[in-house]
């Protein structure tokens, strides 16, 4: 113990002033007159005692209340620990549970140093447990209890979630605000540099939070993992399906790798590829055999690393027939079904079959039949088919109208329902051609390929695109791609034609990639993928399919969903690598397979540079209480101060001496 | 009215006229108006006639009804003489309330003498003393009597000490006419030396009552913890202790009261002990009734 200001005890010297007074008191008395004397005695010893003891008790108290008010101004300290000194501070002990701590032995590492942090922490000293992916998950309340935060530590799993520190920082800073007390953050961590955030702010910690480094296999390991795989969901002739897989390797030499395509268990083909050092290389499979409905694939390869989780990759593939699509156009038009018909079927994973009618025969049809339906410049329709059709994309289907030189004297456009203002050929202009102005990359049907201002268009028609959506534009303005959203449904309107006499866009290498994407536009198709990644999510109905129960299994073969969330969910986070089924509200039974983000492969650690900027960023004082963590009895004593302890006493001692001083003046005047 | 006649109350009326009026009003409403009662010779009883009795004292009136000669039996033929020698030392001055013991010896001084002249006109007249005669208004039943005996009680104001044998001489030179001589002090005195000094004026035909005026304080101390007392009279200081207060004291100021009862009874004379938290009636109704009784 010591003081910060010494030369304030001085004061106590005044304790002087109640002695002095005191001592005056004793010979000072207030006589009581009496009518006479005769009766009475001198008793003298008695009084003095009795009021020796009364004087003592309020001389001590205004003794005790000068000494602590000089004590209290003279700033007394105590010479604590840090581990002491941060008795409210809480310990969070943070372990990183990502994909990349499966790699050997880095998780079992990061939990044994959590424990021997937990065994030299200070008993009294509180600490909570959370686990790092993706998010943070709280484990425990900030507690005292030793076993229930050993207990939590050893129940931490390896997950195949991608870490995050930016979401470290983010928890922990809501954390802060919402408990008031400094934090220390213990984090246990393999510092991968891809759990970084693409900005170093998003790390940042708040100033009353202290980081602690604990780095586990703190080095560069090589890994060689399956970064992606490219394969169709769904497949109708296996010859023409191909899969193409990318091998990467990190920090690796140049090396030989085999990769194989393992369909339900069963590997069906296995190929040898060179995968250069530190470098990537592709793999494909001519063929995808797969037997009818869904079927678990994946493609593994024999890397003999630290991380063997990425070394397969998983996805689903549908073998199904072909779903027939309905093309609608002119008797005389045979240009538009043949370049959309060859533009379907090249698409290797289209498991699409065209079914093209004229205009004039389509009485009677049944759209409902079809994935989808295509009105190729139909310069007139039978109005119950244009109802059917109507009716169709209400209920949720998809239509492609296409408008050329037939169509455009019609007034409105067929299902689509835009007024039609008017129809230009640029072939008499100067330019003989109009190129497309703005187009919307994020639309699915423009996602397929880049130049689209390559593309010539020599006649458009003008429509009101009114509540429509623009997707694309030609250079002067005119609306080229429109789509309307009707009922559950949605149509697109193109306002050219589909053959290679208004434009040059069926001939061009951005047709095919237009009509795959469109087709699985507007066949619904689109939403399906065989393969995911962890934490993505996943559609579980639309809006028409409200109430209705879904049911997912997980990899472990566990239903996730209880049963309110079967009837409610909108979707479902894959939080898990493996494949799961699912049962869409739809009815249609699905198979997805989940992998783990492959950034989590790159197992380049944080250089020490950026981490110890982190560090900085977090509490300057991060370091020491590392240290005081590792070995507390060795920390250097700071000093506390106990002044404020001293001002509660010097208040209690005031109040003391106002009530023992009260009582002693009111028996004075009654006395007197 | 009983409310008025608390010596705290009266202690606020300041005058002497009105608070001997209140209390004499009261003290007769207590005795139903009786008129058998005063200082004067008094109607006492009937009694057969027999032969050798005066005929001036046989009641016509009776016979004259009756056929029956009785006597009327009288208790005095003269009006009585009262003399009050009031102690206006300083330990008169004492109280523990509202009430000091010279105010209510004053008071009760000045509900005798309207007693005496109002009702009863008798001569009254008042002695005040400490070490010795400091008023005399002699007694007498003349026009303005009353105001010039409570004026003087307004001027006794206590100060010195009690001396009873100096101005004995002066009382016996007061008192040549018999009559009743009432002594109001609180007797801070031997009792021998009390009772040896006022015995002369019995000798006299005086009919002498002592009336022992003490605040409740006298006779019970309260001191909550040890105290300096300063004698009012001498100024002694002495250092006195609750315990004594509380168990010696009271037997002492006890013993004083027994032993002055005894000695003024055994002297003939009669003695009331007045506490000055008693209401005046009550303790004039005490001397009067007993009094009544004697004679």
């Amino acid at each position: 113990m010591g003081f910060l200001s010494p030369w304030f005890l001085a004061g106590a010297a005044a304790v002087g002033l109640p002695l002095y007074l005191h001592l005056l008191r004793r010979h000072t008395t207030t006589p009581h007159p009496f009518s006479s004397l005769m009766f009475f005695e001198h008793r003298t010893q008695s009084s003095i005692r009795h009021r020796k003891l009364r004087y003592l008790l309020l001389l001590s108290l205004r003794l005790a209340l000068l000494i602590l008010l000089a004590l209290a101004f003279a700033n007394p300290y105590l010479k604590r620990t840090a581990v002491s000194a941060s008795g409210d501070k809480l310990m969070l002990i943070v372990v990183d549970n990502s994909f990349s701590m499966r790699a050997g032995t880095r998780l079992a590492d990061a939990k044994k140093q959590a424990e021997n942090l937990l065994s030299s922490r200070a008993p009294s000293r509180r600490a909570q447990v959370a686990e790092l992916g993706s998010q943070l998950h709280v484990l425990t309340q900030p507690v005292q209890d030793p076993a229930s935060l050993r207990s939590a530590v050893e129940s931490i799993q390896a997950g195949d979630a991608r870490g995050s520190f930016g979401e470290l920082a983010r928890a922990v800073g809501s954390m802060e605000d919402s408990a008031h007390v400094p934090i220390e953050v213990h984090l246990f961590s393999d510092m991968q540099r891809s759990d970084m955030p693409a900005s170093f702010a998003e790390m940042a910690l708040p100033p009353n939070v202290s980081l602690v480094l604990h780095a586990v296999g703190n080095k560069a390991e090589p890994n060689w993992a399956v970064e992606s795989v490219n394969a169709p969901s769904r497949v109708w002739d296996p010859k023409k399906a191909r899969v193409t897989a990318v091998i990467a390797g990190y920090q690796t030499p140049a090396a030989t790798r085999t990769a194989s395509l393992v369909v339900n268990g069963k590997t069906i083909d296995s190929k040898k590829v060179n995968v250069p050092a530190n470098g990537r290389a592709t793999v494909e499979f001519q063929s995808l055999d797969v037997p009818y409905g869904l079927s678990r694939c994946e493609i593994q390869i024999d890397s003999g690393d630290a991380l063997a989780a990425d070394d397969r990759y998983l996805f689903a593939v549908e073998r199904s027939d072909p779903q027939h699509v309905l093309f609608v156009h002119e008797a005389r038009d045979s240009r538009s079904p043949l370049f959309f018909g060859s533009a379907l079927a090249s698409s290797a994973e289209a498991s699409f079959a065209l079914e093209s009618v004229p205009a004039e025969r389509v009485a009677g049809l049944d759209p409902s039949k079809y994935a989808f339906v295509v009105l190729s410049d139909a310069a007139s329709l039978p109005s119950q088919f244009e109802n059917d059709l109507q009716q169709y994309v209400r209920r949720g289907a998809g239509v492609l109208v296409a408008v050329g030189t037939s169509s455009a004297h019609r007034a409105k456009v067929p299902v689509f329902g835009a007024d039609i203002m008017g129809a230009h050929s640029y072939l008499e202009d100067s330019a003989r051609y109009l190129t497309v102005g703005e187009a919307d990359s994020s639309y699915p049907a423009m996602a397929g390929g880049q130049g689209w201002a390559g593309v010539r268009f020599y006649y458009a028609v003008a429509v009101d695109p009114a509540d429509s959506r623009v997707v694309a534009k030609l250079s002067d303005q005119t609306p080229l791609l429109l789509e309307k959203k009707m009922g559950e449904g949605r149509v697109l309107l193109f306002a050219s034609g589909l053959d290679n006499l208004t434009n040059d866009f069926p001939s061009g290498p951005l047709f095919v990639p237009f009509v795959k994407q469109t087709a699985r536009y507007l066949s619904g198709t689109q939403d399906r993928n065989g393969s995911r990644i962890v934490d993505s999510f996943l559609e579980l109905r639309t809006a028409k399919d409200q109430a209705v129960s879904v049911e997912v299994i997980d990899p472990a073969g566990r239903r996730p969903l209880s049963i309110e969330q079967a009837t409610t969910a909108q979707s479902f986070q894959l939080t898990d690598a493996g494949f799961y089924e699912v049962r869409l509200a739809n009815g249609r039974h699905d198979l997805v397979g989940v992998n783990a983000d492959r950034r989590e492969s790159n197992l380049e650690p944080i250089s020490d540079d950026v981490l110890a900027l982190w560090r900085g960023a977090g509490n300057s004082n991060g370091q020491q209480a590392a240290a005081a963590g590792a070995a507390a009895e060795s920390e250097p004593a700071k000093p506390s101060s106990i002044w404020w302890y001293a001002m509660l006493l010097v208040l209690v001692a005031a109040l003391a001496e106002s009530f023992v001083a009260a009582r002693y003046l009111t028996a004075q005047a009654e006395e007197s | 009215m009983q409310r008025f006649l608390n010596p705290s109350v009266l202690a606020e009326i300041s005058s002497l006229d009105l608070i001997a009026k209140i209390v004499v009003d009261g003290f007769v409403a207590g005795l139903h108006r009786s008129p058998d009662f005063g200082f004067s010779q008094e109607f006492a009883e009937y009694r057969a006639y027999t032969p050798g009795d005066d005929l001036r004292h046989v009641d016509w009136n009776v016979f004259a009804r009756t056929e029956r000669a009785y006597l009327k039996r009288y208790r005095g033929e003269t009006n009585s003489l009262l003399t009050v020698l009031l102690d206006a030392s300083n330990s008169m001055n004492y109280t523990s309330h509202k009430i000091t013991k010279m105010d209510y010896a004053r008071f009760a001084a000045a509900s005798l003498f309207y007693l005496a002249i109002h009702n009863q006109r008798d001569a009254a007249g008042l002695i005040v003393f400490d070490d010795e005669v400091r008023n005399y208004i002699r007694p007498s039943t003349r026009q303005g009597q009353i105001n010039r005996l409570l004026h003087g009680l307004d001027l006794a104001e206590p100060r010195a000490r009690t001396d009873f044998a100096k101005p004995l001489h002066h009382f016996q030179e007061f008192l040549r006419r018999r009559g009743i001589v009432l002594m109001i002090s609180d007797f801070y005195e031997t009792p021998e030396r009390i009772i040896r000094t006022i015995e002369p004026l019995r000798f006299h035909g005086n009919e002498i009552v002592l009336f022992h005026v003490l605040d409740p304080r006298e006779i019970k101390p309260d001191l909550d913890g040890p105290a300096i007392l300063v004698d009012l009279e001498t100024n002694d200081h002495l250092e006195v202790t609750p315990e004594y207060a509380r168990d010696e004291y009271p037997q002492k100021i006890q013993g004083h009261i027994a032993a002055l009862r005894e000695a003024a009874q055994g002297a003939g004379m009669d003695y009331f002990l007045l506490q000055t938290d008693q209401p005046l009636d009550a303790a004039l109704r005490e001397y009067l009734t007993i009094r009544q009784g004697r004679n």
